[in-house]
């Protein structure tokens, strides 16, 4: 099992934070277009859903899997949403994205005042208990086959 | 040893105390700083916004809610857990308006104003006002576009403190360039 | 109750406010008036915190209950270190102190530390004030979130 990468958008659409770790092939294209591309997805993606549930839904958008990953999607109350790809064996991250909301990001993000809500995350102080959480966390510790 | 105790007094009491401390030290800074009554209104209503923005994220963390159905919700959940949960008041919703997007908090103990007397001729302050503005704030963060103003205030000698909130209008998500 | 975000909170927005409504030369007045503000509500503290005890044995004992029942009360945890030169100076180490645990644990965003310590250097020389010591405080850091207070004691 493995965790390849993670990403924060606020709800104007801009990337706040974009980190990897296991990721072995790159989109061919500029971050900024890949950030734009996952953003209009996730949007289109939420509103389809939405739309075609037979029934009144929660929660909404969860995730999708394909035969090589599986993507994670965590959305507060507050319009911020938080995108993790994991391989096919991590099973359900809702828990470990809620748990990187209420204790990094509103630790490290919303408690520094030097850090703006709505401009991408630049605190290393952040950036490093990211990685150190996600680093701990046991669907990480195996190796990518 | 019992001196040790006695000197620090109740903690939990005076932990309620230093926020309220601090606020009245801010407030006689804004008074000093402006002349005008409506202006330290207004500079409060602003710094609240801003800890509005950030306090409801601290909120949605520890309180796990997801996004209310209707106004009613709302108002029950600022005043059964967010009020609680940082000021440790439940202030009495009431006067709903008729179409339901109009309602006052009733606040009879505000500890904003524990210790406080008006000074001298500051009819116009509200001296609590950066409270509308953290709630306007918190609001606009999960989609809410609202108004939020004082209507009674016991600081003023009425009998009760009164915060009425108006729902303007739902915020949606930014559409991703190239979208409909 | 979560009250202890409500004040730091506010405490960030107190110096945000000040920065914004202050020109770029005047810093100086930015950080005098946020140890003004901070020097009332220590003075208004301590008055609350003593009212009904017996006063304090010597000036050691005052930096005694600094270091330990007030500093609990506003950041939550005593100062990790006390040290004096017995000459009137007193340097009071906190090595967490809690405006910068959420900043930064290294040197990324130094340059705006000094804004985030002026209102506690206040606030020890407002609680000093009341229980009869007058002094100046400073505070310096190297690495976050680990801080130095210094308080000389003005005599005299």
């Amino acid at each position: 099992m493995t965790i390849f990468d993670f990403y924060i958008f606020d709800r104007n659409g801009t990337c706040l934070c974009y980190a990897e770790w296991n990721r072995k092939k790159q989109s061919g294209i500029s971050k900024d277009e890949e950030y734009k591309l996952m953003y209009g997805m996730l949007f289109s993606i939420k509103s389809f859903v939405n739309r075609i549930s037979p029934t009144d839904i929660k929660d909404g958008f969860l995730n999708f899997k394909t035969s090589k990953y599986m993507l994670h999607f965590y959305e507060t109350p507050s319009g911020l949403k938080l995108i993790m790809n994991t391989d096919l064996g991590a099973g359900s991250m809702r828990d470990v994205l809620h748990q990187i909301y209420s204790t990094i990001y509103v630790e490290y993000v919303v408690k520094n005042p030097l850090c703006e809500l709505d401009k991408p995350i630049l605190s290393e102080l952040f950036k490093s208990k990211l990685d150190e959480f996600i680093r701990s966390l046991p669907v990480f510790a195996s190796k990518v086959s | 040893m019992s001196r040790q105790t006695a000197r620090a007094g109740d903690p939990r009491k005076v932990n309620g105390e230093l926020f309220t401390l601090t606020y009245g030290a801010l407030v006689a800074q804004l008074l000093r700083d402006y002349e005008d009554d409506e202006e330290v209104n207004k500079q409060l209503e602003k710094m609240g916004y801003n800890i509005g923005v950030r306090l409801i994220e601290d909120f949605l963390a520890r309180s796990n809610t997801s996004r209310c159905n209707d106004f009613r919700e709302t108002s029950d959940i600022i005043s059964r857990l967010g009020f609680k949960m940082y000021l440790g008041i439940t202030p009495v919703i009431s006067n709903w308006s008729p179409a339901g997007d109009e309602f006052s908090l009733l606040i009879e103990n505000n500890p904003l104003s524990d210790f406080v007397e008006l000074p001298e001729g500051h009819t116009a302050l509200n001296y609590s006002n950066i409270l509308c503005g953290v709630l306007k704030g918190a609001l606009e963060m999960v989609q809410m576009d609202v108004d939020v103003w004082f209507v009674q205030d016991q600081l003023k000698g009425d009998n009760i403190t009164e915060i009425r909130l108006k729902f303007i209008k739902r915020l949606d998500d930014a559409v991703p360039a190239g979208e409909d | 109750m979560a009250d202890e975000i409500l004040f730091e909170l506010l405490h960030m927005e107190i110096v945000g406010h000040l920065q914004r409504s202050s020109q770029k030369d005047e810093q100086d007045q930015c950080i005098a008036k946020l140890e003004s503000i901070g020097f009332r509500i220590g003075q208004s503290l301590a008055e609350r915190f003593t009212r009904d005890c017996s006063r304090f044995k010597d000036e050691l004992d005052t930096m005694k209950f600094v270091c330990k029942d007030f500093w609990n009360t506003v950041y939550k945890k005593q100062i990790d270190n006390l040290r004096t030169n017995h000459q009137g100076v007193y340097v009071l180490q906190d090595n967490r102190f809690r405006f910068l645990t959420h900043i930064s644990s290294g040197k990324q965003y130094m340059e705006a530390a000094p804004k985030y310590l002026a209102l506690p250097c206040g606030m020890i020389r407002g609680a000093l004030a009341n229980l009869g010591v007058n002094c100046v405080v400073t505070a310096e850091v190297s690495t976050m979130p680990a801080c130095k207070f210094q308080i000389q004691i003005q005599r005299g």
